[in-house]
């Protein structure tokens, strides 16, 4: 299948090295307490990488409350302002027009919320925030469950994955709300998706939602191991298998309408593979795999349509 | 907000706290690493070029040198265990490149090229391995100047000895002089090789021949001796007719031609066998103009000479018979005028393994030939070695050590390994250097391993672990495929004995050393810094003004949780996660 | 310069005046021509800030904490159902110490949607750590917004301003504005210490173990207690530069009182009136306003109540399962004085029933007749 665009991302440097160069900058300082393995702490180490010093992040109660560390102490080098579990899009609006005001356009201001906060309770401050076009990043770590509170499914929960709320008996019943979708519905100017396995990927993404003008939404794939039931090792493989079997594809949509995929799964596999090193998903049987790789297919076929057309 | 202080914070009062929870200092005071139950550490394993070369070189370390154009350190770190990378780089069999992994993902690296490559650059350079003046008193004795004797006397030159080479032959370098067609390997090459031996202040003495005018006496004033006196003798045919004028066994058939006698052979040449010697006499004949067969008790795939010899045989037009076998050589006035030949099935595998040729009765024919060039292996002559140095099938008894049964005298290469290739024959000279030199300062003996495997003299402290294909990271790595050939055009070939593979060039030997996958050592990809999520891994020293050294990276235990990500995407399997517990003692 | 205008554009005025940076707002009857009026003065130029049409209050309130915490002065303005959503928020307000000022019209609390004026909507933020003023004119509203604004970014608490639901909010009465100048002599521009600040970066607001939870609360309460008397400084300066002040507490005909009629909002009005013209009687009845709720004023009212004999609290509000707001607070305030005179708590009014000079006169002669109160809450105006 040939590829439908030139932003093609370009698989690591081979044989030699540095496989990645990304910016050297370290904004994420050690001593945070996340999880051995967290794809939010890697994540969160990326976004400032790309964003650099001349940044502010609103947090909402996430794990990230967490992460960053207890009162007295603080595990970023930006500032830092953690609020109220549906209020990002809001504090950030309220952030960026304080920053307007006072004549400091230069700086970005990022929302930084888990699923819970973004596809469930923060749904209404974002669709709020982004609707109006504030001039903000919002990015939303996705570790497809309300983790920071012990593992309880959210609307970003994966069909057929266990939760505490979706024991086995009874896993998720629902499909994964597509947040993109609803994003690009708002027609704002940036909306993509990144992961930690494709470093590179993700900054470019960051730095050119920095460029932009206007409301941004980001959605990492962030693997938690204690919540998937996966190793802590396996972080950058499951999100490399994530693109991979296309489950988690990583894209651009330009105001609401131009589609870039912007790394082309290679190899392909199928999602058997992504699916088996997660203990949340060891109950599946054989024919639920494979309705999940159908609708895997499915919604891939339909990306790759639209990046073709741009609609 | 004071940077990179770890410092804990404690408000005495609620006055010393600011009016809302606002941090004043970072979690840096928060050493994470206590919450480890495994750790990463930068442990090297071993690539399996370096487990399966005879001479014991440091193949990665060397290919990744090139990968960064500094071919004057790849050569230091070459040429510290082989004194005959102009050699090997062009006679060797290269099992380094048969298990070399990256021949699963588009070709094994040339390696061989590399290497003659860096000697060959070395030469252009004028780079001389550093004068050695002697520091020790004990005087080595060293008896054949093959590559067994040369390798031990440039490692123990190397380490202080005075040593002296008795060759019996009017030039050095034994079978690489006498056995080898300069068409393979040329002949200023060897010559400048062991110039570069001598110029460590070797002595090698010519037409000194153990048993005539070389005696055991002569050699008892040396403090060791290393005996490399080779496999010269030629395997009988043992068929009707051997005797006849036209059959010229073939290491003596290139020994006269590599001396520079003009031989006369016939016109429709039969060579016997499928060893190296066998290709090298064919090949030869065909630059002499002659029509060339070699007849071969077995099938192709168990020749024992390098494929590629082979296969350069076939386009310089040498004719093969498979599965065949002399019977008689048919004799007229005195002279070759045929070979009667069996045909053979291969039957069950013999002791070599290799399945055992059987005679299919009935099926005889006839080569019309005028000469005979058996080349069916090689000998040792025992003839001048005292009955107190033991032999065992065909080969003089040596420890691991190479220690003979009479103390002080060593042996060595084919005489004593009989594994027949200049590169094994190099591994043991160094072997036998290690040991020559231990026992002489008193010192402890190292372990040596079996005969088979090699050692350094200048060892890494890396794990023995071999890295399997399968170990590696394959997200990381996708197939480029190996370079190919730039052979001469066979009709020039075939009109002199000008060398028939002019190696590789400048671009594609860095291209090579870049597409090393690097098993099991580190080369600075950096994947385990980047992806760190706890930002404990940072480059060790200052990069931008000196080529670093190992280990490249350091982790910082403080904070490092044991997640073991690092471990995982190292694309080459350089870091290992071992216990914590073994760690806090 | 005067203008006759409404309780709602005297709030607008007011936060115009004081230069108030980021206006986040969501349109609730009967607040919503409070924030019309800011947003076309925005639109106009007239005022230099950034209007956020938020989709919520709760968002409101958040986005003016993300402003307030980057360091520019933020406005809202609410009512009822609205100021409800916003509660969490108000809560982290005050928590994260940020000086935003906000008008709350008092509005009744649905199920049953009521537009009308009850005081139990911004009573039941009392505990949130707002500072709290009841107005009972627009003069007042305005200038207490001013006000406001000086005492919350002194002591770095949030404030309320707050006034009755159509009876000020949508009443006309003439307003003196003062002059820009004023103040702005009256008022400097915020520069709070801490801020979110890329040169200085602090992280706001994270876990707080018990190990440091008490202190913070601590200091929380120490800005409430300074609150008073800045807010009493604050009052004094306003009267020396614009001519006007009001006070926490108001003491008026308290001279010889036995009675004193404890009012708060509009219904202080009509309680004057009622008070002037039983005085008249001979009747040895006083008023006492509350015009500052959160801090309680304590000492300003045990001072008002001196040798008072009984005291009757209006209470526009209701606490379910306790009593009238006020009423309970001043009980609170006084039990472990020396000064704990009968008194009678009467709720009144709520949902915008009407308050007429003769509800009052109930009120007095209840508490003339009865030497005590019978219940805890003495009902007026409901049919029982």
């Amino acid at each position: 299948m040939s590829k439908t665009n030139e932003q093609v991302e370009r698989l690591p440097r081979l044989g030699h090295r540095p496989n990645y160069v990304l910016p050297e900058e370290e904004l994420l300082l050690q001593g945070h307490v996340a999880c051995p393995g967290c794809g939010a702490s890697l994540s969160m180490r990326y976004a400032l990488k790309a964003l650099g010093k001349q940044t502010i992040v609103v947090i909402p109660a996430c794990c990230w409350s967490i992460i960053a560390g207890p009162f007295p102490y603080s595990s970023l080098e930006v500032p830092i302002y953690h609020t109220a579990f549906e209020t990002t899009g809001a504090l950030a609006s309220g952030v960026r027009a304080a920053l307007k005001v006072l004549g400091r356009e230069d700086i970005t201001v990022m929302g930084w919320a888990g699923d819970g906060g973004t596809f469930d309770i923060g749904l209404q401050a974002l669709s709020g925030a982004v609707e109006r076009n504030e001039d903000f990043i919002y990015v939303c770590y996705d570790n497809e469950a309300y983790m920071n509170t012990g593992i309880q499914r959210s609307s970003a929960t994966p069909w057929l994955a266990w939760t505490t709320t979706t024991p086995t008996a009874h896993p998720k019943d629902e499909p994964k709300k597509d947040i993109v979708a609803i994003m690009a519905a708002h027609r704002i100017p940036y909306v993509a998706t990144a992961t930690v396995g494709f470093p590179e990927d993700m900054v470019r993404k960051f730095q050119k939602a920095r460029s932009i003008r206007g409301a941004k939404f980001l959605h990492l794939l962030s693997p938690c191991p204690p919540g998937w039931r996966a190793e802590a090792a396996d972080t950058i493989r499951l999100t490399r298998l994530a693109v991979q079997s296309k489950v988690f594809p990583l894209y651009e949509v330009e105001n609401g309408e131009k589609y870039t995929i912007t790394v082309w799964p290679e190899p392909e596999v199928p999602v058997r593979e992504y699916l088996m090193l997660q203990g949340r998903f060891r109950h599946l049987t054989e024919e639920q795999v494979e309705m999940i790789q159908q609708e895997v297919d499915r919604n891939w076929a339909r990306l790759v349509e639209r990046a073709r057309s741009g609609l | 907000m004071p940077k990179h202080e770890a410092k804990v914070i404690v408000f005495r009062s609620a006055a010393e706290m600011p009016p809302m929870p606002a941090s004043v200092a970072t979690t840096l005071y928060n050493k994470t690493g206590s919450w480890r139950y495994i750790r990463p550490v930068y442990r090297e394993r071993t690539p399996p070029c370096n487990e399966a070369c005879p001479a014991g070189e440091d193949i990665v370390a060397y290919l990744g040198l090139v990968a960064d154009g500094r071919f004057r350190e790849a050569w230091e770190v070459l040429r510290r265990e082989n004194p005959l990378p102009g050699v090997c780089g062009r006679v060797c069999p290269h099992p380094c490149e048969t298990q070399c992994n990256r021949e699963r993902l588009g070709g094994a690296i040339a390696i061989h090229h590399v290497e003659r490559f860096l000697s060959d650059w070395a030469a252009e350079q004028g780079l001389t391995p550093p004068p050695q003046r002697p520091t020790r008193r004990e005087r080595i004795a060293v008896v054949g100047s093959g590559p067994a004797g040369l390798s031990c006397a440039y490692h123990l030159a190397g380490k202080g000895y005075p040593v002296t080479i008795f060759e019996a032959d009017p030039l050095p370098g034994g079978m690489l002089r006498t056995g080898i067609p300069a068409y393979r390997l040329p002949r200023h090459v060897l010559d400048r090789e062991i110039a570069a031996i001598e110029a460590l202040g070797v002595e090698i003495r010519t037409g000194m021949r153990l048993g005539g005018n070389l005696s055991w006496d002569d050699l008892s004033s040396y403090a060791a001796v290393f005996l490399a006196l080779g496999q010269p003798l030629s395997r009988k045919l043992d068929i009707p007719g051997e005797e006849a004028q036209g059959v010229l066994h073939g290491l003596s058939f290139l020994r006269r031609l590599n001396l520079g006698e003009r031989v006369e052979i016939g016109r429709r040449v039969a060579v016997i066998g499928g060893g190296n010697t066998a290709m090298d006499a064919a090949r030869v004949a065909r630059r002499l103009g002659a029509e060339v067969t070699v007849v071969y008790r077995r099938s192709r795939a168990e020749m024992p000479a390098i494929a590629e010899e082979v296969q350069e045989a076939e386009e310089e037009g040498v004719h093969f018979h498979f599965l065949a076998a002399p019977v008689e050589v048919l004799v007229q006035d005195g002279r070759v005028s045929g070979l009667r030949c069996l045909r053979m099935r291969l039957g069950e595998p013999d002791a070599s393994g290799r399945r055992r040729p059987e005679p299919i009765p009935g099926s005889d024919f006839t080569l019309e030939v005028d000469t005979v060039i058996p080349a069916l292996g090689q000998e040792a002559d025992f003839s001048a070695l005292p009955e107190d140095i033991r032999r065992e099938r065909g080969a003089v008894a040596i420890e691991l050590t190479g220690a003979t049964t009479r103390p002080g005298i060593y042996a060595g290469g084919d005489l004593a390994t009989g594994f027949g290739t200049v590169t094994a024959a190099i591994g043991s000279g160094k072997r036998a250097a290690i040991a020559i030199d231990r026992t002489l300062r008193g010192e402890a003996l190292p372990e040596f391993p079996a005969l088979s495997h090699n050692m350094r003299v200048a060892p890494r402290p890396v794990s023995p672990e071999v890295v399997a294909f399968e170990e590696l990271n394959l997200a990381y790595l996708r197939p480029i495929p190996r370079p190919a050939e730039r052979l001469r055009p066979v009709p020039e070939r075939l009109g002199d004995f000008g060398e028939v593979n002019p190696g590789l060039d400048t671009e594609t030997v860095v291209a090579e050393g870049q597409r090393c996958f690097s098993c099991g050592t580190c080369n600075r990809c950096d994947n385990c810094l980047i992806f760190c999520p706890d930002v404990s891994i940072r480059r060790r020293g200052d990069w931008t003004n000196a080529y670093p050294t190992y280990p490249y990276f350091e982790v910082d235990y403080d904070y490092c949780k044991g997640c073991g990500i690092c471990a995982s995407e190292c694309p080459r399997r350089a870091i290992t996660m071992e216990e914590e517990l073994l760690w806090r003692k | 310069m005067e203008k006759v205008i409404t309780g709602n554009y005297a709030v607008s005025y007011g936060a115009k005046l004081a230069r108030a940076q980021v206006i986040a707002a969501y349109p609730i009857t009967p607040q919503t021509s409070i924030i019309e009026k800011l947003a076309s003065f925005c639109a106009d130029g007239e005022l230099d800030a950034v209007f956020i049409k938020v989709e919520s209050e709760h968002s409101a309130m958040a986005a003016c904490i993300g402003a307030s915490a980057a360091g520019a002065r933020a406005f809202t303005a609410t009512s009822g159902q609205g100021l409800l959503l916003m509660h969490e928020m108000l809560h982290w307000a005050a928590g994260g110490r940020h000086p935003i000022v906000m008008g709350a019209v008092n509005r009744g609390i649905a199920p049953g949607w009521s537009v009308w004026t009850e005081q139990s909507d911004t009573l039941a933020q009392r505990d949130t750590g707002w500072i709290q003023y009841y107005c009972e004119s627009n003069q007042e509203v305005l200038d207490t917004v001013i006000q406001a604004f000086k005492v919350a970014e002194t002591v770095y608490l949030p404030a309320m301003v707050v006034l009755d639901a159509f009876v000020l909010s949508h009443t006309s009465e003439a307003v003196d504005i003062p002059d820009q100048e004023l103040v702005d002599r009256y008022l400097p521009p915020f520069r709070p210490k801490w801020k979110l600040d890329v040169d200085d970066p602090h992280a706001f607001g994270a876990l707080v173990t018990p190990g440091e939870w008490f202190e913070l609360r601590y200091k929380i309460q120490q800005a409430m207690n300074e609150a008073l008397e800045v807010a009493r400084q604050a009052d004094a300066e306003y009267g020396r530069i614009f001519g006007r002040q009001w006070g926490l507490v108001e003491s008026y005909r308290m001279e010889g009182a036995e009675v004193a009629l404890v009012t708060s909002s509009t219904i202080t009005s009509t309680a004057r009136q009622v008070v002037d013209e039983v005085r008249e009687e001979g009747l040895p009845v006083g008023l006492v306003k509350v015009r500052l709720f959160r801090p309680f004023p304590v000492p300003d009212l045990v001072q008002a109540l001196q040798g008072v004999k009984k005291v009757a609290v209006l209470d526009r509000n209701l606490t379910f399962g306790q009593c009238g707001v006020f009423g309970e607070e001043l009980q609170a305030a006084l039990y472990n004085t020396p000064l704990r005179p009968p008194l009678f708590d009467f709720v009144l009014g709520l949902g915008g029933r009407d308050v007429t000079p003769e509800t009052i006169r109930q009120v007095i002669r209840h508490t003339l007749e009865h030497d005590a109160p019978e219940e805890p809450i003495i009902w007026v105006g409901v049919k029982r």
